[in-house]
């Protein structure tokens, strides 16, 4: 503690700025993996609240996926002599039209028995209608809503609230207010209950619910009763506590966690090489300081522990800070991760507290530290070696011994060998995920010798540009290979992930583009719900005889949707015509027999999945898939597996007469209508929204806007990428001002020797501003070949690990030519502070300055 | 050749200190002169007002006809870059660049054609008698080479002024003698002005004429 008040807080305070520039990366990485873990909690925690409000006292749900299940089963299951209490609920969002309300949770309730499960705790009730169940019900137009919703809407009792059901736009009564931080604050306050069957009716359920909600007998362990519902019902329905709503949400949301924790590695990763790179520097400057410490007698591991005590505090220090500005970027962050999860799952949530876990922020503290002292741990041995009399002879300059540069040399390129051989070796995980690891580190131990070989290269061009600046640019680079190398990896690293990033949603966005124009070219779309993704509502199968018998319509196609279960994991159901859509669509297929696989689904023989559900469950054509219905399991052949990107979990296509044969469901979520050759698509749509419209919940969207569905929801998931790509920018940018103010600093005699033998202010400037163009050339370079690698491993990983999507390999050229000016002008500026510092000095005091 | 009238050097910090007082000095062309005195009576900031390292807190400072006062920086480092060359206590060569381009540095700088400063280079190694090591970095040199290289770019442009600090301070007896040998042969074959910091009473002597500083004044200005 004595050494860190004597030796390393002077040192602090008179090098302020870098310090916080060298915290900066971990502040960063800290930053986001506290922030998009926050805003991912909160929106799951707001869900898990919502649904263990709105579960109340129940102990078990029995439910079958989102297909929900015949009526029948209630009675089954208030049979079974476990249940104490068992009642049915429909639960699907709407929109109230109210501007700036967004989605009310409308919980459909069987108002007789449910009130031994939920307390409504009533704030404000007509109590004749509300204490008499049957009063309720006898008038299908009521709903309780929540004190939350009328103060922010200025509703009252018994004022009207419309809203859009499936027959049309229907006027509701508020007959009840309730209260409390219970069932009323669900949802984030925006709930509203109404009687069961009024709900079947306004979301097309027809004589089907959602789930069931029970509480077992006094004296039966909620684990028994469960095993023995289960029993009863069958595989094709799951008895489960309320609970694991919330962990088939968070299973659902995986790919969206991964991508947070890739970025939040990578800026840390970023972050461990500038304090490397600081700490590296740091230690040639402080040699003489380390001297005078070993010649007073201080150990080696007492100057070892000093650098790393150093390097903890700031991994402590970035990482609190980093935590800081994590949870304030978790506030606008949850925002957008609620949209999202919305637009692209389905799952509508409104994370109302954003609030940490404080597990997560230890684990940030920790990762946080811990990569502030791995980075830290070579610079601290390094200085634990110094020599204490070369130490104390002035105006030696520490560089990278040849000796050390060439073990770095062989191993890095034993490492590549390794890489290669991983590649061919297999496709286990261990394998891939091996030679990954090892190609990038051999790249970045290589980066010293590059950024000498490129330097050498760049040297004369630079010369060219100015004999003498450049020139000097060059040998600056080259004196200081640790200096120079931190840095360029780091960049190169950020470079990397860019051009990783950018692969990747250049090759996703041209492969959902094509699969897109193939797969969805019907005319029109016709949805019970703004969004293709929601499944609130779903239509009679009679809308689609209706829909075929208009004038200028060809063909329709129903299609039902519905996530349920395949091992533990929800995964897309879609049935449809299947005869139809393989006539109409021709998917890339990549397993089976198009001509013979298409007709035997149509009988019914088997199903067709996407190709990431096949990579991610490892199943093959030939395989037979279990899948559990309502009636019970079903057991289906595997006759093909396709390209399709309908859903990141995967999709099992099957005929929709299987469906409904088997889940009891005949309703319907969206109509493909293919016109009649010649037909006007806007008279069209006017036509069926005017006949349509008026009697049911419907919208018609044209293949264009389905198709600008797609591209938003795409651009949602890579408005991550682009955060992800803002962070590596900005701490590469922070790298080159630390690396160039270090470097002004760690020359200042040198830069002093220049202006005294006759360097002008402006030639001093443009020495410094080629340095910092250089560097920028140097990263872009080594990180263009970095990111050529890792985006070849980052397309498998979302192959094998993520989503399952097989995306071409298209290096995105186009980013890559963005990235030249982007990084050379970061660089530039970057070196615009530092150059004026170096030639805004005393002259004297650079000359005398070691 | 070297006109000072009046000048005063005052820092600030915590507390102001006048490192020169009112300094009157005139320097004929040609003049071989040691600047002497103990720690802290202002040699070498006498020497870096007069290098343009540095401004006088007041007074008027003449270098071969030109006023110094009111020049900005740029056309300051004009009047060093034509007019002085420096040596330093620790040569202050760059690591980096070999013996050639450190003494072709000032000659780059002045945008020299690469040959004509390669040839004026080699001629000047070839005068200090380091021909053989051009090519050679400064780590790879004696103390005694280094302090040569440092002559020889200090010559690059044949300044009419050659400023040294502590020319031998950094040197063993033996190689300090040879390096004032040195200086004082450049002196009499260029006919360039030499103003030379020390405390060594035997480089003093050497010189033609010693000035004598004090507490930031001049106390003794007396020639061999």
């Amino acid at each position: 503690m004595m050494l860190l008040r004597l030796i390393t807080w002077p040192y602090v305070r008179k090098h302020l700025l870098r310090c916080v520039l060298t915290t900066a990366g971990i502040v960063l990485g800290v930053a986001v993996f506290v922030g998009m873990h926050t805003a991912n909690q909160s929106v799951l925690y707001a869900f898990s609240r919502t649904v263990d409000r709105i579960a109340g006292t129940t102990q078990l749900q029995v439910s079958a996926g989102e297909t929900g299940f015949p009526e029948d089963v209630l009675d089954r299951v208030q049979a079974h002599p476990d249940v104490r209490v068992a009642v049915p609920v429909i639960e699907a969002a709407v929109q109230t039209g109210i501007q700036g309300q967004g989605n009310l949770l409308v919980l459909g309730v069987d108002m007789t028995g449910d009130r031994a499960l939920r307390d409504y705790d009533l704030d404000n009730a007509d109590e004749a209608i509300v204490d008499d169940p049957l009063v309720f019900i006898a008038q299908p137009d009521s709903i309780i809503v929540s004190r939350q919703f009328t103060e922010r809407t200025g509703l009252k009792l018994n004022d009207k609230l419309t809203m859009q059901t499936m027959q049309g736009p229907r006027r509701f009564t508020i007959r009840g207010v309730m209260k409390g931080d219970g069932l009323a604050s669900a949802f984030g306050g925006n709930l509203a209950i109404m009687d069961i069957y009024a709900a079947q009716m306004v979301f097309g359920r027809d004589r089907s619910f959602d789930r069931i909600d029970l509480a077992v007998r006094e004296g039966v362990k909620v684990e028994d009763a469960q095993r023995s519902l289960q029993a009863a019902l069958g595989p094709g329905l799951q008895v489960d506590p309320p609970s694991s709503r919330g962990k088939q949400f968070e299973a659902v949301s995986r790919i969206y966690s991964l991508n947070a924790n890739v970025t939040s590695l990578f800026a840390l990763f970023i972050g461990l090489f500038l304090i490397y790179n600081t700490f590296s520097i740091a230690v040639t400057q402080r040699r003489s300081e380390i001297g005078i410490l070993r010649a007073l007698g201080a150990s080696r591991g007492q100057v070892q522990r000093l650098f790393l005590i150093e390097s903890g505090i700031a991994g402590l220090f970035g990482s609190i800070l980093g935590i800081l500005l994590g949870v304030f970027l978790a506030r606008g962050l949850a925002v957008y991760v609620g949209s999202f999860f919305g637009e692209v799952y389905g799952v509508v949530e409104r994370a109302q507290e954003v609030s940490a876990k404080p597990s997560l922020l230890v684990f940030a503290l920790l990762i946080g530290i811990a990569t502030s002292l791995i980075a830290g741990w070579i610079p601290a041995r390094s200085a634990g070696q110094v020599d204490p009399v070369k130490a104390l002879q002035k105006g030696r300059v520490q560089v990278i011994s040849e000796g050390e540069n060439r073990v770095r040399r062989w191993t890095a390129l034993a490492m590549l060998a390794a890489a290669i051989g991983c590649v061919f070796l297999g496709h286990s995980s261990f394998f891939f995920y091996t030679g990954y690891m090892l190609s990038v580190v051999a790249v970045l131990l290589l980066t010293p010798a590059l950024c000498t070989w490129l330097t050498n290269l760049l040297r004369n061009p630079l010369k060219w540009l100015r004999p003498v600046e450049g020139a000097l640019a060059a040998d600056s680079l080259l004196q200081s290979p640790r200096r120079t190398s931190g840095t360029v990896a780091a960049l190169a690293l950020s470079v990397a992930l860019v051009i990783g990033l950018g692969g990747i949603a250049k090759a996703s966005y041209e492969t959902i583009r094509e699969w897109a124009d193939n797969a969805l070219n019907p005319d029109f779309f016709i949805t019970s719900s703004e969004s293709i993704t929601q499944r609130s509502f779903r239509f009679p199968p009679s809308l689609g005889d209706e829909l075929r018998k208009v004038e200028g319509v060809d063909e329709v196609q129903a299609v039902r949707t519905a996530r349920i279960i395949y091992k533990d994991t929800p995964v897309m159901l879609v049935a449809a015509d299947i005869e139809s859509i393989s006539r109409r669509v021709k998917m890339h297929v990549i397993e089976g027999d198009a001509a013979t696989m298409y007709p035997r689904v149509a009988r019914g023989e088997g199903v067709v999945l996407s190709d990431n559900f096949a990579l991610m469950r490892k199943v093959h054509a030939g395989d037979v898939l279990e899948l559990l219905s309502p009636t019970g399991p079903v057991r289906m052949p595997v006759l093909g597996v396709v390209t399709d990107y309908s859903d990141q979990q995967g999709t099992i296509l099957m005929d929709r007469r299987v469906f409904i044969r088997n889940w009891r469901d005949d309703t319907i979520n969206a109509f493909r209508v293919y016109l009649k050759p010649g037909m006007d698509r806007e008279a069209m749509r006017q036509k069926l929204q005017n006949e349509f419209g008026g009697r049911t919940r419907l919208f018609v969207m044209t293949n264009t806007e389905l198709k600008q569905f797609i591209e938003r929801v795409t651009d949602q998931w890579f408005g991550l990428t682009y955060v992800q790509i803002i962070v590596a920018v900005l701490v590469s940018i922070l790298g080159i001002v630390n690396t160039l103010t270090v470097s002004i600093t760690d020359r200042k005699r040198e830069l002093g020797v220049l202006q005294a033998v006759g360097g002008l202010r402006n030639q001093i400037r443009h020495t410094i501003w080629m340095e910092a163009i250089s560097i920028g050339v140097l990263g872009l370079a080594i990180g263009f070949a970095l990111g050529a690698v890792h985006l070849y491993y980052i397309l498998d990983v979302a192959k094998r690990d993520l989503a399952g999507f097989r995306l071409a390999y298209r290096y995105p050229v186009e980013i890559a030519a963005v990235l030249v000016p982007v990084m050379l002008g970061s660089a530039l500026f970057s070196g615009i502070w530092p150059a004026e510092s170096a030639v805004r000095g005393s002259l004297v005091e650079a000359l005398e300055y070691e | 050749m070297i006109h000072l009238t009046n000048v005063t050097k005052e820092f600030d910090g915590k507390r102001k200190v006048r490192a020169l007082d009112r300094v009157d000095l005139h320097i004929a062309k040609g003049e071989m002169v040691s600047l002497v005195g103990p720690s802290g009576s202002g040699k070498s900031t006498l020497l870096n007002l007069i290098g343009t390292l540095d401004k006088p807190t007041s007074g008027e400072i003449v270098l071969d006809g030109q006023k110094l006062s009111g020049l900005a920086d740029d056309d300051l480092t004009r009047v060093r870059r034509d007019k002085i060359g420096f040596i330093f206590q620790f040569f202050n060569l760059l690591p980096s660049l070999s013996c050639l381009e450190n003494v072709a540095l000032p000659l780059h700088l002045r945008g020299w054609k690469r040959a004509k400063a390669r040839d004026r280079a080699s001629e000047l190694l070839d005068l200090v008698g380091l021909g053989k090591r051009m090519d050679h970095l400064p780590d790879e040199l004696s103390g005694g080479e280094r302090q040569r290289v440092a002559i020889a770019r200090a010559l690059s442009v044949y300044p009419p002024i050659l400023l040294a600090d502590e020319p031998t301070g950094n040197l063993d007896t033996h190689t300090g003698a040879e390096v004032l040998s040195l200086v004082r042969d450049i002196h009499s074959r260029l006919g360039a002005t030499v103003l030379m910091v020390t405390h060594d009473r035997s480089v003093a002597a050497s010189c033609s004429r010693t000035i004598t500083l004090r507490d930031g004044c001049v106390v003794g200005d007396g020639t061999a």
